[in-house]
């Protein structure tokens, strides 16, 4: 039987350089900088205190039937992304099934600040304060559940928390979802707020770059921990072409797979993540060479960009050094469970526009990371297939194909 | 054709017992985990009641492994791993070449450990907080925790869609390994008795009222229901592609013949699409199991005693059945187990498949009244025997989630 096809009609973002795919785009290709001292807590009790925030986002501006004030950050940044995505689908909602249009979104933390109140209620001894709305607001599935409700999707509703890699497991199911024919729209994508459990964490595993993000620099320092959302419209190919939809690229499919090493370490020789993208090179028929752009997980730790290195070039081989490969968190930081579903939208947009964006802020190659990671200036490049990689706590692997969408049939 | 999924084994803990003929003999003599909840203070919370697994120690299935860096939630998840491994016959094979994935539902992971160590940077300072319990602070964390200890390197994914969380992980494994992606996955899900997610619920108003009267237990369809009991627990089944389990030999216990999904974006304020919501899964679920309503030989409730979400239960049942509910079967485990959420679905199908071996379907612990609109044959505590060829399980959230599954007898031995 033939598998339905599935396609990228929608690209909705929310990231510390710009909301909205063109503003998104343009900043991205221009290398510009997400990343600044942090404002949303005090950290002067820290040994860091750069961050990659969001300045001046207005929920409100995407809410028709929810009210702001009882939502939580990552959930409103979900539904502005939501929104944005199905208006850049040209998606009209009266025209939809509504039982079968579904979401299925990604994160690491879910709602944290939530958890941070509660904290700060216990500490002071005023857990009396906490009201029904704790419940209401915290668990991470309420993410996918406030977009739903805000567009009245009745479909399959899921949330898939792992961590880093959540996006690509995210869209990975939606896929899934699609070409079973369980729906006949899915938006897919994560979601993150920065969080104060977040920071403490990586500054205490000493991840924390001091100043900026610098993936495959010799004097990298570490990530930069950021927030944001990204989300996908995927349909099937048949349904777009009826609708007459712009497509932006096709998902090919995908590769997930565990370490089973260590909870917050990588395999130290990338074995998991090479069985995660070799599973979606063979899901999707694409050859290694065939490849024509990766986006890397490229965090800016030392262990991460050198072992992600060595992964490519223990699978691609030789072609590893002519497949040009680009860290977008050098200029948005650690976006954490929207981070793949933002690069997920890079990738359909490199694409749909054949050009690449940059790794910033890499002046000094590292001998251990030698491959061609497009430093500090976006490239024309014809892009047939792109890889979108990403990496997470607990051994979590996803590799995505997403590769321009030949005439249909 | 698409690839048959089976079951091959289930790994349980669980307040009433640790293993799933425990578990089956607890529901049938009617004993109820329900007391007094030992594992924090309580005081001062309208609802003192849970469902508590007495003594845990996950040492007793792990033997001298270093459990150290493993909260309760990890250690629920582990046990079960081992057990379910044990139980499928893949204990002794693992660390071979074959990848066995684990895809786990729960709905707070460990919010005690994240709110933990929270408090902890803030009281003593960041540079107090530790490392170790920061990777345990990821929502992915007993999934991840649980790979390493049982090297489990085939896809590894969690769930997070609330109560339903459990049922939702089988479905999405059961997907997996139809698409051809995966041969053996072990899937179910795990939440943990806490103060946090206590606190919550009792702020939210859902647990039962203690006032010693008839109703301060959990009674579900009952008239006299105030609210559920919160539990704990983890469940995991062994999902094989059945081919691939008939060649290795495996015991094959049932098919997992579909399931289906859908959400009510009113989250249970409006009756009309609550019952509609319940109903579609339902429906969703025998579409794709390719069974029709009178087909179903019994039905695993969800209902756990909640005031508003049994009722819409009872009539999503009647209309996901086309009312063909006169005289069906009917259990709901969550009146002896509490709502133990993500372990609550998967601990109804490791039920439903012991009902399947031994013709016993638990009756419903308390239930003496049930509410005069209810169109079902809710027959009260006392059990009933029966022969499963297609059971029905459900999953309804507490907030618009809705999940179906149909588990049939098998014949591929």
């Amino acid at each position: 039987m033939k598998q339905r096809r599935i396609v990228v009609t929608g690209i909705g973002v929310v990231t510390p350089i710009g909301t909205g795919r063109e503003h998104f785009w343009t900043n991205l290709l221009n290398g510009r900088s997400g990343i600044g001292p942090v404002q949303s807590f005090d950290t002067s009790a820290y040994s860091v205190h750069r961050g990659a925030e969001i300045q001046d986002f207005r929920p409100e501006n995407y809410l028709s039937n929810l009210d702001a004030a009882h939502l939580g950050r990552a959930s409103q940044f979900a539904i502005a992304a939501a929104r944005s995505a199905l208006a850049d689908a040209n998606m009209e909602i009266a025209s939809l099934d509504l039982k079968r249009a579904g979401v299925s979104m990604g994160t690491t933390s879910g709602e944290p600040r939530e958890v941070e109140r509660f904290d700060d209620l216990f500490i002071n001894k005023q857990l009396n304060r906490v009201g029904p709305e704790f419940l209401k607001l915290y668990p991470s599935h309420v993410i996918a559940a406030h977009i739903a409700r805000e567009l009245q999707f009745a479909g399959v509703n899921m949330m898939i928390p792992t961590a880093c890699a959540a996006g690509n497991y995210a869209i990975a199911h939606a896929f899934d979802v699609l070409r079973a024919g369980r729906a006949d729209l899915m938006l897919a994508g994560g979601s993150d707020s920065f969080s104060r459990i977040t920071y403490t964490g990586f500054a205490q595993l000493g991840a924390i770059a001091p100043e900026t993000c610098q993936p495959f620099d010799r004097y990298r320092k570490g990530m930069i921990p950021g927030e944001g959302a990204g989300v996908l419209v995927l349909e099937p190919l048949t349904s777009a072409v009826r609708r007459g939809a712009r497509v932006y690229a096709e998902i090919g499919g995908y590769g997930l797979s565990c370490d089973a090493h260590h909870m917050t370490a990588a395999h130290p020789n990338g074995d998991g993540a090479v069985r995660a993208m070799t599973q979606a090179l063979e899901e999707s028929g694409t050859r290694p060479e065939e490849v024509s752009y990766i986006s890397a997980h490229g965090t800016g730790t030392a262990t991460n960009d050198r072992l992600e290195t060595l992964s490519v070039k223990r699978l691609f081989k030789d072609a590893a050094y002519r497949i040009p490969m680009s860290s977008i968190k050098s200029m948005l930081g650690h976006t954490m469970g929207a981070a793949s579903a933002i690069e997920a939208a890079v990738c359909a947009l490199a694409v749909f526009h054949d050009r690449i964006p940059p790794t910033i802020n890499l002046k000094e190659p590292d001998p251990d990371c030698d491959l061609d990671y497009v430093p500090n200036y976006a490239r024309e490049h014809a892009v047939e297939v792109a890889m979108n990689n990403a990496y997470a706590f607990g051994g979590n692997n996803a590799s995505l194909i997403i590769r321009k969408c030949e005439s249909s049939n | 054709m698409r690839s048959r999924v089976v079951i091959t084994g289930a790994g349980v803990v669980s307040s009433l017992g640790d293993s799933s003929v425990s578990l089956q003999s607890s529901l049938c003599s009617g004993r109820s985990a329900i007391k007094p909840v030992e594992l924090f203070s309580t005081a001062g919370l309208g609802c003192p009641l849970g469902g508590e697994i007495p003594l845990f120690d996950a040492q007793k299935y792990l033997g001298r492994r270093n459990l150290r860096p493993l909260d309760r939630t990890s250690r629920l998840v582990s046990s079960a791993a081992q057990l379910a491994l044990e139980d499928s016959g893949w204990s002794d094979v693992m660390g071979s070449s074959e990848e066995v994935g684990l895809v786990l539902g729960t709905m707070f992971c460990s919010l005690h450990t994240i709110s933990e160590f929270d408090r902890r940077a803030v009281e003593a300072g960041p540079a107090y907080a530790s490392p170790m319990d920061f990777s345990n602070t990821v929502i992915n964390a007993a999934a991840g925790q649980t790979a390493i200890i049982h090297n489990l390197r085939g896809i590894n994914s969690t769930i997070s869609t609330g109560t339903t969380s459990g049922l939702q992980a089988i479905a999405y494994a059961t997907d997996i390994i139809r698409s051809g992606r995966a041969k053996a996955i072990l899937a179910g899900g795990a939440d943990e008795l806490c103060f946090e997610s206590f606190y919550g619920f009792d702020r939210a108003g859902l647990l039962c009222r203690s006032d010693h009267s008839a109703g301060d237990f959990p009674i579900p369809f009952d008239k006299r229901r105030n609210g559920f009991a919160l539990g704990e627990g983890a469940a995991l089944l062994m999902l094989e592609e059945a081919s691939f389990a008939h060649k290795r030999g495996a015991r094959i216990l049932a098919e997992i013949a579909g399931h289906g999904c859908s959400y009510d974006c009113f989250n249970g304020d409006d009756d009309a699409t609550a019952i509609a919501a319940i109903g579609l899964a339902i429906q969703r679920a025998l579409n794709d199991a390719f069974t029709l309503p009178h087909e179903i030989d019994c039905l695993s409730a969800s209902a756990n005693g909640s005031c508003v979400g049994d009722r819409h239960e009872a009539h999503g049942v009647f209309a996901g059945l086309n009312g063909q509910t006169h005289k069906l079967p009917i259990t709901a485990i969550k009146s002896m187990l509490g709502e133990t959420l993500g372990a609550s679905g998967p601990l109804q199908v490791v039920a439903m498949l012991e009902s399947m071996r031994d013709g016993v379907l638990p009756g419903i612990q308390c239930l003496q009244e049930v509410d005069d609109d209810f169109a079902l044959d809710l027959a009260g505590p006392d059990n009933k025997e029966i022969d499963v060829q297609a059971g029905l399980i459900n999953s309804v959230g507490i907030d618009g989630h809705c999940c179906s599954l149909v588990l049939a007898s098998c014949d591929v031995n």
